[in-house]
């Protein structure tokens, strides 16, 4: 599921990249942003964690050209003058003027590096409105949003990811550079799909994905425990030969009636009824006085 | 002597208020008189409960009417406590609604995330002629019929013409429709019902300068209510006129963050109380008006257990639905059959003070094509009275005459196998 995120072949939506301390989901958000460039797609990054020179310096050899970097990282609370970009800018007019202003063509991809920031510093159900109103206007296409989830407490993670049409959350594997990527997609129906794959990203930040590990683990330790077969080594008979077989089929046993006789027994006859009853709308249940004897 | 109940037994408070002013007829007149329920309670698609008289309307969803008792009783709330995304609890209110849309009541549907009439446009197609569907129970046969194969199971013959154990939950009369899930119903059919959408960013939200415990969004989503129900005629105290309906109201993700609400986002939220005082002003509402509402809340989110509980109680009716997906269940052979569970959290307390419970526990959810069907997880022992067994009454009688009595043969009586 990873690779047709990454090919961006969805009509549109929010994703979140979840990372920990442990592994970093920048280098997965940056293969996100090289796609969306190779795609020749506007991408608009709102930068808070990493400087405009890091990001273009990771992203080299791609159409930068595509790329617009609201800074905020030099000054993200508006300490000073003239902050490019603060935290409390985030909101759909100032986002919609911001875009519409560079790609007046089409749809953008917007890349919030990262959405923990805005968190910290805003209210959580306004930076949640703030993000289902992007996603349902129609000035971006895809918003992709990096979140520390463990910066945060459990509620908040939870709400955001809750507006999220897909979340990717990244732990580190096993070997150096893999690293394990959960995949959550909802569909517009409603459907839900899951995947765990095991990924590495490459110098040019193409993603390989090297396999899909769903439960390998387990399913291979499953066969050899069905192999220890305990009927194996038995001191008795446990099988029937097909001579034996046919014996035990015609002895008769006891107290086993024919069909006809079974039948009788069990089937009553023609003269008795049984009651069936189906309540109606004049049907009068009263708890209260079911003899209707008392004044009430 | 006979006691002729004027008032109709309409909502569920107004019922019991007028009660006692029930007016005794003069002496004079015969005592023979066919009790017959009053006209008013001749709405489409509502019935009275066979246990207590309350009008009741159908969920939409025929298993769950059996669990709440037939199915909700007309100006109560049922709180539907969300899985983890959403699906199965979106459904249960698309059936809620799609059965207002084939009774005709009126709908009203307020959502912050998704606009209400994409809600609508999404309304399972109901079976109109489903004869098929509602299958009597399965006619039992002989388990030595010609086509049985060889490894049947031999069973002693008494058993073998017992019905089959149903697992799923059905009532004996049909109450509410079936929907097709994979087709949408048509517009023709959803523009006939009347609908008041409430869509919270499309609602101008005044901001009151008093200070309250309720969030904006709430109020202005009780305060659409309130009108709706006082213009379209809704209100009991409103006078008895031929055309009385029913109006339904669906709620959607009432305490996510898009309400405005931080109840999801901490553990002490600021506006903590917010969506308990909407619900108690909510329920008084209802009580008093010829309306039934389905309130869905993400409570997977809400990090207060405390503030999940008195929710809970502020809500007729709880449910709460757990789906396997993304958990470790998923792939639990138990569950393989299902969707998920269903949990009851509350039952409703209707002019009574012990309420009817569910029989069973343990329940699991299935959504079918045709059919959102709510099994029992297990097949339930044999509780029944004809189960060869001691009660406990008896039992504690015995071992009084036996105490009394020392070894005496009536307190052998019972312990004799």
């Amino acid at each position: 599921m990873l690779p047709e995120l990454l090919q961006g072949t969805d009509a549109g939506g929010f994703l979140i990249i979840q990372d920990s301390v442990n592994y970093s989901g920048r280098h997965l958000l940056w293969s996100f942003i090289n796609a969306a460039l190779n795609r020749e797609e506007a991408v608009h990054v709102l930068g808070f964690e990493v400087s405009e020179e890091e990001l273009k310096d990771g992203l080299k050899g791609s159409h930068i050209q595509r790329l617009h970097f609201h800074d905020a990282y030099t000054d993200p609370l508006g300490w000073t003058d003239q902050p490019a970009f603060t935290v409390h800018q985030f909101c759909l007019e100032k986002l919609t003027h911001l875009i519409k202003q560079t790609s007046q063509h089409k749809p953008a991809t917007l890349v919030i590096d990262s959405l923990s920031w805005i968190l910290r510093h805003r209210c959580p159900p306004d930076v949640c409105k703030t993000l289902q109103q992007l996603k349902k206007g129609g000035a971006v296409r895809v918003i992709i949003g990096l979140l520390h989830a463990d910066m945060h407490q459990r509620g908040i993670v939870g709400s955001v990811c809750h507006l999220a049409s897909s979340v990717i959350t990244v732990a580190p594997g096993m070997k150096g550079d893999e690293a394990v990527a959960k995949t959550t997609k909802r569909s517009k129906s409603g459907k839900v799909m899951q995947e765990e794959a095991i990924f590495c990203i490459k110098e040019d930040l193409t993603v390989v994905v090297q396999s899909k590990p769903s439960h390998l683990g387990s399913r291979q330790t499953d066969p050899e425990e069905q192999e220890t077969d305990p009927t194996a080594n038995l001191t008795f008979n446990l099988r029937l030969s097909d001579t034996e077989r046919k014996a035990k089929e015609k002895l008769a046993l006891p107290f086993v009636f024919s069909k006809e006789k079974k039948s009788a027994l069990l089937h009553s006859g023609p003269g008795s009824g049984r009651i069936l009853y189906e309540p109606d709308a004049n049907d009068d249940y009263d708890q209260e006085d079911p003899d209707d004897d008392l004044d009430v | 002597m006979s006691v002729t109940r004027v008032t109709a037994s309409m909502a569920a408070p107004a019922n019991r208020v007028s009660k006692p002013s029930g007016e005794r007829l003069p002496f004079n007149t015969t005592s023979f008189q066919k009790k017959t329920r009053s006209k008013l309670l001749s709405i489409p698609g509502t019935r009275p409960s066979v246990q207590n008289g309350q009008l009741l309307v159908s969920t939409g969803v025929t298993s769950l009417d059996y669990l709440l008792g037939g199915g909700l009783a007309v100006g109560t709330v049922l709180l539907i406590e969300e899985d983890r995304y959403d699906s199965y609890s979106r459904m249960i209110l698309k059936y809620f609604l799609a059965e207002g849309v084939v009774c005709r009541h009126e709908l009203f549907v307020a959502a912050a995330q998704d606009n209400p009439t994409d809600i609508l446009q999404e309304l399972p197609d109901p079976i109109l002629d489903d004869v098929a569907i509602h299958k009597p129970v399965e006619q039992p046969r002989l388990s030595c019929e010609p086509h049985d194969s060889l490894d049947a199971m031999k069973i002693a013959w008494r058993y073998q013409n017992l019905p089959k154990v149903q697992s799923a939950l059905a009532s004996s009369s049909r109450f509410g429709h079936y929907y097709d899930v994979s087709k949408t119903m048509e517009p023709e059919i959803r523009q006939a019902a009347k609908c008041h959408p409430f869509y919270l960013p499309e609602h101008p939200t005044q901001s009151s300068p008093t200070h309250s415990p309720m969030l904006e969004s709430y109020s202005a989503l009780l305060k659409s209510l309130e009108d709706v129900i006082h213009r379209e005629g809704f209100d009991v105290a409103t006078p008895m006129s031929n055309s009385r309906n029913i109006l339904r109201i669906g709620l959607h993700s009432l305490g996510s963050a898009l309400w405005g609400d931080d109840l999801c986002c901490h553990d002490n939220p600021r506006h903590g109380h917010a969506l308990a005082t909407f619900l108690y002003g909510l329920r008084a509402l209802l009580r008093s008006s010829l309306a039934v509402a389905v309130v869905t809340v993400p409570s997977h989110l809400i990090q207060n257990r405390a503030l999940m509980g008195s929710i809970t109680r502020l809500c007729d009716n709880a449910i709460a639905l757990e789906s396997f997906k993304g958990s470790e269940r998923e792939t639990n052979p138990l569950y393989k059959d299902y969707h998920g569970l269903l949990h009851v959290r509350q039952v409703p307390h209707l002019n009574c003070l012990v309420s009817q419970l569910p029989d069973h526990k343990d329940l699991a959810f299935k959504l079918k094509r045709k059919q959102f069907s709510i099994e029992r997880l297990h097949l339930p022992p044999d509780l029944s009275e004809t189960v060869s067994r001691v009660s406990r009454g008896e039992l504690a009688g015995a071992t009084m005459v036996a105490s009394a009595c020392g070894s005496g043969t009536s307190g052998n009586k019972h312990l004799d196998f």
